[in-house]
């Protein structure tokens, strides 16, 4: 099982800055879109290093590919 | 690391989930709620300014209130009421005796400001609930943010 964290700072004039955290690869984009349909129009997105690496299941395949081979 | 996003947000609910709002926000700036909903006040006395203002990214659905009736708040001489305009907009009208048009906006773009960040929290919070998030850590920042850790394990 993976933690997915979340931390959400809500701004005085309302404004949400939302990180999302342990999410790999296009997961974490599945949170901003549901996220930017609860709140509402997305200002700004940074995707950091994290977004690139391999989901965990593709992580698992490879894994298990390569200890096959052996 | 994963992503950082920033959100700009839009009011859209029901009349209850507008009062909620409403109601923390006048908690939070020490307004009493005078009277929850009445027939709006046309004729404005004449040594009263008043100010209006609108919130741009609303949009109050008619449930229970028709566009024409507000809700009161006070705070000593300052009177606050919020309603839905007749585009279904939010509006806030800040009024006052002795005080200058320029307080009266900026009492009202206090409150209106106020009364978003909780829409916005009520609207996060439930739904991070509903996805079976459990919330970790909350706190008030000096500058009246709000940061909330939530998690969740998946599969």
């Amino acid at each position: 099982m993976a933690q997915h964290e979340v931390e959400i700072t809500i701004s005085k004039t309302g404004e949400v800055k939302v990180h999302v955290k342990g999410v790999k690869g296009k997961g974490c984009l599945e949170y901003a879109e549901w996220l930017s349909k609860i709140v509402g129009k997305v200002k700004d997105r940074k995707l950091t290093s994290e977004y690139y690496e391999p989901e965990v299941k593709s992580r698992i395949n490879l894994h298990q590919q390569l200890n096959n081979e052996q | 690391m994963s992503t950082v996003i920033i959100l700009t947000p839009i009011i859209i609910g029901g009349w209850p989930s507008i009062m909620a709002a409403v109601v923390g926000a006048a908690s939070a700036l020490g307004l009493v709620v005078k009277e929850t909903v009445k027939e709006e006040i046309k004729q404005q006395q004449a040594v009263e300014e008043s100010v209006e203002i609108e919130l741009a990214n609303s949009e109050v659905l008619a449930q229970n209130l028709a566009s024409g009736k507000e809700v009161v708040l006070t705070k000593g001489d300052i009177e606050i009421r919020v309603g839905r305009d007749e585009r279904g907009r939010c509006k806030v009208c800040a009024k006052g005796k002795g005080h200058t048009k320029a307080e009266l906006k900026q009492i009202a773009e206090e409150f209106s400001r106020k009364m978003t960040q909780c829409f916005v929290y009520n609207r996060v919070a439930t739904e991070l609930k509903s996805k079976g998030f459990q919330m970790v850590n909350e706190e008030v920042m000096e500058d009246q943010t709000i940061r909330i850790n939530v998690r969740r394990w998946v599969d």
